[in-house]
């Protein structure tokens, strides 16, 4: 038994690493579809990682040890981070109690090293990269807490995979509750992954950029393992995003799988539509963005607490 | 046991002996040498007592014979040993590095005698008054401890900046020392006892109870630097010497929240609305602190609005505790608690490094302003290896210590919501969100300060960056130590719920500190280790494959980047600050160039602490007012003067007379 949870976990991390660059790949030929366009092939992330591990780096001569490492820690701490999330109702290879702070902090970790390593290459184009970024996930962080940290605190359990598993749907609320969630998650998977209303990813002038601009100098394995951790990333969020869902199955491992499978198509539906229907806001909006994120979360938590 | 107590005595007469050797050796050098050497031998023999006994002797120690000789001034209880634990630890590479500072002043021929008798009268009674038993005692070493360190500070008194700031911190200590006479006087009135194992208050007593916690918690708050006293951290900082400052921001501001705890021992249990008084006191300091510090160009008062932040983060887990006790509840005291008192340690640690790596770039670059650094990995790429390994630490990210700790105050949350559920679950999460959105401003500040000092280019030309092997072993034994309590955090964790669990909390054996899984935390961040490793070997073998050229940054065709063109301190945090404009008192002075010959243009940023620029400074105004006002009062001539006194001692002897 111990064996096949184990086996389990395993494989759910394989999963999440092979498919996280499927998930973007999908997202960009919808929204390719939206505006009336054929796209590239969904798998084209796959093909981009590919010709990137066969490209020389390039650095700039101000840069020291730490633009070397940063690319590693990335890949290494996000997939650390994946391997707490579950898919459907198997147990992650992560979990313990506590490891909804350690997901948190993990992402933490990241970031600290992707910003010192933008600084690094000592133009202000990665200046301004590092400081949204900074900036930024500052106000990210609380919108995280108030969504998946709130079912924490009201079943007062803190492993992510126990949280899930402990939500019952006998009270409406929930309803409402995971609605309102989602779009919380939802807004913070936007601005984290740096989409399209935060951060335009597809842009020509570096000034109005986020994260691109903060990886632009690098090249060959290392944008391959920034690439690569971006797009686990996004498909860290979007498991966030289901996780909310699998009460809605009953507790089956393949109810959980199809409900994982709809979920993220339907979220890449999602972000492909808001993609298309909007454009990127202005930076100093953003912080506005986030916050009602974080204001609709305090909202919705009131909700839940005081209709149990 | 007994010796292992004996031992410490000695350790401490050893540190006091370091004072009196100076007086006989003429040579500085020689001086400073010998003193440094005995000095540490003294600490580490203490050091390593101390930890004997809190770490292996199962029972804890009430009474003491010292050299055979019964007497109660000494107390070694678990909290007290503790304490001293982490000041001996951290007192040994804070000399190590005070040996190589104190070596500059004397090849420039700056008398240091002085300057070192300070630190060692600092060093030891700071040690006397986490073992003080004896409440005339512990406000004799307390005030000898104030004393010192503002002797200690004034150093470079031609100075102006040193003469006012370190004039704060005199005023702050003098406040302090006033306000704990008085609270020492009511529990001795109210126990009839001068000895704090016999100090004992029930919350039945009322008013005095509240009057109690009042002035305990204003006095330790303020020598803590709890928010609204916060003003003379960052002012007495900057200007110390930084052996001086780095014992400050280690273990002086400690020796308030040691005397908060000491005041739970006291009076406890304590009443629900402190814990949250205090839980909203912490979040204040910790949000504004951190927020305070990121709008800083000057590192060491940058690194001394830092202080102010962990102290926030240590009283939300001391506030978690104070409502685990109104609730009569075990585990909540054992996380709040316990996650201050390991924050304590970690506190102590990373930022002596951080202390201590300032002082060495003043040093080397002459100036504490940030926006003047830059391009310094190259120049000392070990010495950001270590500087950044506190800075990561204090961020409290994993896998260091400062995330254990922060760990532990996180899971206090849980497990207050888990446990007392009703309107906690609301709450705590308020608490949870406030310490994330703490965290990312730390992220935010200490990105700042490591990428604009270390990396990219120079901005100011570096003459010379040398960093001696001492500075580089004081730092190091730092960094291990961040690193050893983050990776194997099991037997520090274990010590700490020793600590709690013998005479702090009721000692109904509850393990949920040791039933936190930290093997599994362990391994995960061996594997995040190892991982990384694996990899960068990857990485390097691809490659060697495929190639790695060194360029230059992409300029947008530009051809001649500069230093000057790098981000700056100020823009990097220009868009926090930006948000919070009100409150910061940040403000820009722009002049742009203009008309078709532009003149030179200019751009200067400034933050007002709020406290200072609303409350203190003006008081301060209204106050010396006052003074002007009442001056006709005062009598110059001594004849007078002698009278009016004899005429104030009748008044009180004659009500005293009446009274009785």
């Amino acid at each position: 038994m111990e064996l096949i949870t184990t086996i389990k976990g395993i494989i759910s991390l394989l999963v999440i690493l092979g498919l996280a660059p499927v998930f973007s790949g999908l997202v960009n030929k919808l929204k390719a579809i939206f505006t009336g366009k054929i796209g590239a092939p969904i798998l084209q992330p796959y093909y981009d990682l590919k010709r990137l591990l066969k490209k020389e780096t390039i650095n700039s001569g101000s840069s020291s040890f730490i633009s070397n490492i940063s690319p590693a820690i990335n890949l290494v701490v996000v997939i650390i981070a994946a391997a707490i999330l579950p898919i459907g109702f198997a147990r992650p290879m992560i979990s313990f109690d506590g490891d909804i702070i350690l997901f948190a902090y993990l992402l933490g970790l990241a970031r600290f090293f992707q910003i010192l390593a933008a600084m690094d290459i000592g133009s202000s184009f990665e200046g301004m990269g590092a400081a949204r970024e900074a900036a930024f996930s500052v106000f990210a962080e609380p919108i995280f807490f108030f969504t998946l940290g709130s079912i924490a605190f009201i079943s007062g359990l803190t492993s992510i995979y126990d949280i899930y598993h402990s939500i019952s749907l006998d009270n409406v609320s929930y309803i409402v509750f995971i609605i309102v969630c989602s779009i919380s998650v939802f807004i913070l998977a936007v601005s984290e992954c740096s989409r399209m209303p935060v951060d335009d990813p597809n842009t020509h002038l570096e000034l109005t950029m986020i994260h691109e601009v903060m990886i632009l100098d690098n090249s060959g394995i290392d944008l391959f393992l920034y690439q690569y951790s971006s797009y686990i990333k996004l498909f860290i969020y979007a498991m966030l995003e289901t996780s909310f869902f699998y009460p809605f199955g009953v507790k089956s491992y393949t109810v959980g799988i199809i409900i994982f499978i709809v979920v993220i198509t339907a979220l890449s539906m999602a972000l492909a539509i808001v993609e298309t229907i909007t454009s990127r806001f202005k930076m100093k909006n953003i912080p506005q963005y986030l916050l009602f994120a974080t204001a609709i979360g305090v909202l919705n938590l009131l909700i839940y607490t005081f209709t149990k | 046991m007994n010796d292992s107590l004996n031992l410490i005595c000695y350790a401490l007469t050893i540190q006091i002996f370091a004072a009196v050797i100076i007086a006989f050796l003429s040579d500085n050098r020689k001086a400073s040498a010998v003193a440094h050497l005995l000095l540490i031998a003294g600490l580490v023999l203490g050091f390593i007592s101390t930890f004997n006994i809190l770490f292996f002797s199962s029972s804890t120690i009430q009474s003491f014979n010292l050299l055979g000789i019964p007497n109660n001034f000494f107390r070694f209880d678990s909290l007290g040993l503790y304490f001293l634990c982490i000041v001996q630890l951290v007192a040994i590479p804070t000399t190590i590095y005070s040996y190589s500072y104190l070596k500059h002043y004397i090849d420039e021929g700056k008398s240091i005698r002085s300057n070192l008798v300070f630190y060692i009268l600092l060093l030891v009674s700071t040690q006397l008054v986490v073992i003080a038993n004896h409440a005339i005692l512990f406000l004799i070493s307390w005030e000898v401890m104030s004393t010192s360190a503002y002797l200690g500070m004034i150093f470079e008194n031609e100075k102006k900046e040193v003469q006012t700031g370190s004039f704060y911190y005199l005023i702050m200590s003098h406040i302090v020392v006033l306000l704990l006479y008085i609270f020492f006087l009511l529990l001795h009135h109210q126990t009839n006892s001068w000895l704090f194992s016999e100090f004992h208050i029930s919350p039945d007593s009322g008013n005095l109870f509240i009057i109690l916690y009042a002035l305990s918690l204003i006095a330790f708050g303020m020598k803590a630097g709890f928010m609204p006293f916060h003003f003379w951290l960052p002012r007495a900082h900057p200007i110390a010497p930084t052996v001086f400052s780095a014992f400050l921001s280690g273990i002086i501001i400690k020796t308030g929240i040691y005397g908060i705890l000491r005041t739970f021992q006291f009076l406890n249990p304590t009443p629900e609305w402190l814990g949250w008084f205090v839980i909203v006191i912490s979040m204040i300091s910790a949000i504004f602190g951190v927020w305070y510090a990121l709008a800083q160009h000057d590192i060491k008062r940058l690194l001394a609005y830092h202080s102010v932040e962990n102290i926030g983060i240590i009283g939300i887990g001391i506030g978690i505790g104070f409502i685990g006790s109104a609730n009569n509840s075990i585990p909540i005291q054992l996380l709040g608690f316990g996650g201050a008192l390991l924050h304590t340690l970690n506190h102590a640690i990373f930022k002596s490094l951080l202390f201590v790596g300032s002082g060495v770039i003043y040093q080397n670059l002459g100036t504490r302003n940030i926006e003047l650094m830059g391009g310094l990995v190259h120049r000392g790429k070990y010495f950001f290896i270590l500087f950044l390994i506190g800075s990561i630490a204090i961020s409290g990210i994993p896998p260091l210590n400062g995330f254990i700790s922060e760990f532990i105050i996180y899971n206090s949350f849980f497990t207050t919501a888990r446990e007392l559920k009703n309107y906690y679950p609301l709450l705590m999460l308020i608490s949870a969100v406030g310490l994330a959105f703490v965290g990312g401003l730390a992220v935010a500040c200490f990105t700042k300060i490591n990428s604009i000092m270390f990396l990219g280019n120079a901005r100011k030309e570096i003459r010379h960056f040398r960093v001696s092997f001492y500075e580089y072993l004081s730092l190091g034994i730092f960094a291990i130590l961040c690193v050893v309590i983050g990776f194997y955090p099991l037997p520090f964790v274990k010590i700490v719920n020793k600590v709690l669990t013998h005479g702090f909390v009721p000692s109904n054996s509850s393990s949920i500190l040791l039933d936190i899984n930290w093997f599994l935390i362990s391994l995960i961040f061996m594997s995040i280790i190892v991982g990384i490793f694996l990899v960068y070997l990857w990485k390097k073998k691809n490659q060697k494959k495929y190639g790695a050229v060194i360029s230059e940054a992409w300029g947008c065709g530009n051809p001649d980047i500069n230093s000057r063109m790098q981000y700056t301190a100020s823009s990097f945090a220009d868009e926090l600050n930006e948000i919070s404009k009100s409150v910061l008192g940040y403000h820009k002075n722009i002049k742009v160039p203009k008309g078709i010959f532009p003149v030179r243009g200019n751009f200067e940023s400034h933050s007002d602490d709020f406290v200072d620029n609303k409350l203190l400074l003006p008081g301060i105004k209204k106050f010396s007012l006052f003074i002007s006002k009442i001056r006709f009062l005062s009598i110059t001539d001594i004849r007078y003067y002698i009278a009016s006194i004899l005429i104030i001692i009748t008044i009180y002897s004659l009500i005293a007379f009446l009274w009785n």
